[in-house]
């Protein structure tokens, strides 16, 4: 059920998609959509942080559970950004990377929520799992803030080419049209992955319980 | 042991934990587990590894805090386990005075009795690093004394000791428990007890047995250990 | 039952008590930061760039990997003989760990420093009098940041397998902003630019300071087994 939600998401957005580009260069293509997918990366992390903060305020054990979906589905996301950007971009921009404000962000939160996947790796025992985890999680949501100024004093510091943000100094309708419409299937996209990432920690879960009582 | 139920604890009794249990991840290692101790009464822990018996008395320490259940002690506890829980890069005495700082007081005639107890008076000074392992174990014990336990918990204390050490700090805790202290200590060699502990219990899959007496009869009833 | 100050000095005093015996992780440190520097400076092409262009991005880097190596030295000496088990058995507040580690780990990251940064003036032939007062504010700001967040999760780490690797690894995230601050402040006050220009990586470091130091004391709790 849910994937059909997500088709139909991905058929919108080539839909709309299409119409438009003719109007623009083939350049401004990308950003509709790597911003939203960046965005949606942390936002991805940012809930993990905060249902962190309530899997230690009510100690359930589906919260972990929630919030590390949360993570790996972020995780997964950027990924996807940060390896198309530089695919996409040389050929359009010249260079394999820019410390882009965007991209810079996700690059840091991106390899703290790697570290975060690792660790739980390490970690065998699913309380003390649940605990680190929401510590960097929580951290992790601290730390999100103060990456973006750091990267924006940069910047007014040592001003750099803007490539990933819209150029224009106000947006044609069209193109923020487009551009909302496209954070929409990615939070939708987000939302299906996270749930079913989730379904099948909570089905891992209840096997590893009923083996363990069983021993 | 398990005295009639009264509205206001008596005078003596030093620990009461009801219905404690513990999980580890998903496995239940303690399973409502009761249990009274009064002062001056030693109890003698014995069960297969892996049974429980360091959880509990790890919760009973207050180091873990049971899954259900409470635990309630009249006053300080001590713990004497497997680690010694010391700094081999200090003296004795330095170990002992940083322990008393963290307790809150300041002492050193405390410190030096404390040592001469366990017979280190002259080794106070050197660093635990060199000692032998009934030496340390001998500062674990007055490191465990510093706060005037009423209750002492113990996890195979004589385990690695050589004879004169095994006496000494069996005479020690039988000083300790005619002065009042009550004790728990776990024990694969039960007879090493003898004189000393005053009831048995054992420890199977998580469960507490009712405590009995603990005299020559309990040793040489065969005790029958089921898989744990 | 002692006060968290108390117990924290007692705890902070007796790491260093122990580090000032054994000497071996300070020593390390040092020589780790020394070689660090060299490296570094021999490596560089001195016509490609001025000295004082890259000084201070080599000032920070040659901290940063000091504090680390340092930092899981406090929490690994803990685990011999399961003295944590023994701190957690005193009445000691628990958050007094946390303080006397930290405060213990400042005294050790910044006893490097204090040796790295007459070294990196040699080196660098940078000048730094005029503007010292400046400079040691800005080096300890940062310091605080890094060793607030290295110590929580330093205390983390210890126990896992990796540990060595899992430090830096989850460390280095947290260390952007103060990082990377303070090479633009230090950059900044070895050109002998007004500090009203950088003051905004100034009030970023400070806020980050607060942020940091109070979410890893409340934090530092839930990490102590249970």
């Amino acid at each position: 059920m849910l994937s059909l939600v997500l088709l139909a998401g991905i058929y919108v957005r080539a839909l709309v998609f299409t119409p438009i580009e003719a109007t623009q260069g083939a350049a401004q293509k990308i950003f509709y959509l790597h911003v939203p997918a960046a965005i949606c990366t942390e936002l991805a992390f940012g809930i993990c942080g905060l249902v962190s903060i309530a899997y230690l305020w009510l100690k359930d054990r589906r919260m972990d559970m929630f919030a590390s979906s949360s993570a790996e589905v972020g995780v997964a996301f950027g990924t996807i950004i940060l390896t198309t950007g530089p695919i996409w971009g040389k050929p359009i921009w010249g260079t394999w990377w820019s410390w882009d404000a965007r991209l810079t962000s996700t690059l840091f939160l991106f390899l703290l929520f790697v570290g975060y996947m690792v660790l739980r790796g390490v970690v065998t025992d699913p309380d003390l799992r649940a605990r680190f985890s929401a510590v960097i999680g929580i951290m992790g949501l601290v730390l999100i803030p103060f990456i973006h100024l750091t990267v924006y004093l940069f910047r007014t510091l040592h001003p750099m080419p803007i490539v990933l943000k819209p150029s224009a100094p106000s947006l044609p309708a069209v193109m923020l049209v487009t551009l909302l419409l496209s954070f929409g299937v990615f939070v939708l996209l987000y939302v299906g992955f996270v749930m079913q990432r989730y379904a099948l920690a909570i089905l891992r879960d209840v096997r590893d319980e009923e083996a363990a009582n069983a021993a | 042991m398990t005295s009639a139920p009264a509205s206001t604890p008596p005078a003596d009794l030093v620990l009461s934990a009801r219905d404690i249990s513990r999980r580890f991840g998903y496995r239940r290692v303690l399973n409502t587990v009761s249990l009274e101790l009064y002062r001056g009464q030693v109890l003698l822990l014995v069960g297969a590894n892996g049974a429980g018996k360091t959880t509990l008395l790890r919760v009973l320490a207050g180091l873990l805090r049971p899954s259900q259940g409470t635990v309630t002690h009249s006053a300080a506890v001590g713990l004497v386990a497997h680690d010694a829980m010391l700094y081999d890069a200090l003296s004795a005495y330095e170990n002992l005075a940083f322990f008393q700082r963290l307790h809150g007081g300041k002492d050193p005639a405390r410190i030096r009795a404390l040592l001469d107890q366990v017979g280190l008076a002259d080794r106070a000074d050197d660093r635990v690093g060199t000692f032998s392992r009934g030496m340390v174990q001998r500062v674990a014990i007055a490191r465990a004394l510093l706060a005037e336990p009423t209750l002492l918990l113990l996890d195979e204390p004589l385990t690695g000791l050589d004879e004169r050490t095994t006496r000494i700090v069996l005479d020690v805790l039988t000083g300790l428990r005619d002065a009042g202290t009550a004790m728990m200590v776990v024990s694969h060699q039960p007879t090493d007890f003898l004189g000393v502990a005053t009831h048995i219990a054992r420890i199977s899959k998580g469960g507490l047995t009712v405590p009995e007496p603990f005299t020559t009869a309990s040793t040489t009833a065969p005790l029958t250990y089921d898989g744990a | 039952m002692p006060s968290v100050s108390r117990a924290a000095l007692a705890i902070a005093g007796k790491d260093i008590a122990i580090e000032w015996r054994t000497k071996t992780a300070i020593i390390s440190g040092l020589v780790f930061a020394i070689l660090v520097l060299a490296i570094l400076y021999f490596s560089r092409d001195p016509t490609a760039v001025s000295d004082l262009d890259i000084a201070p991005g080599t000032l920070w880097v040659t901290f940063t990997f000091a504090a680390m190596l340092g930092l899981n030295r406090a929490f690994l000496l803990e685990r011999e003989r399961r003295a944590m088990d023994g701190l957690l058995l005193t009445p000691a507040p628990r958050s007094a760990i946390f303080w006397g580690k930290f405060l213990g780990n400042l005294v050790f990251v910044g006893t490097i420093e204090a040796v790295s940064l007459p070294l990196f003036v040699l080196f660098y032939n940078v000048p730094v009098w005029n503007r010292l007062p400046q400079l040691i504010l800005v080096i300890a700001m940062a310091t605080i940041a890094f060793v607030a967040v290295g110590t929580l999760l330093s205390a983390m780490v210890v126990r896992t397998r990796h540990a060595e690797l899992m430090l830096p690894l989850l460390l280095l995230p947290f260390l952007v902003p103060p990082l990377v601050g303070g090479v633009q402040l230090t950059a900044s006050l070895l050109n002998n630019r007004p500090l009203s220009e950088v003051w905004g990586w100034l009030k970023l470091i400070g806020a980050f300071d607060i942020a940091f130091v109070t979410v890893a004391a409340l934090l530092f709790e839930v990490i102590l087994d249970e």
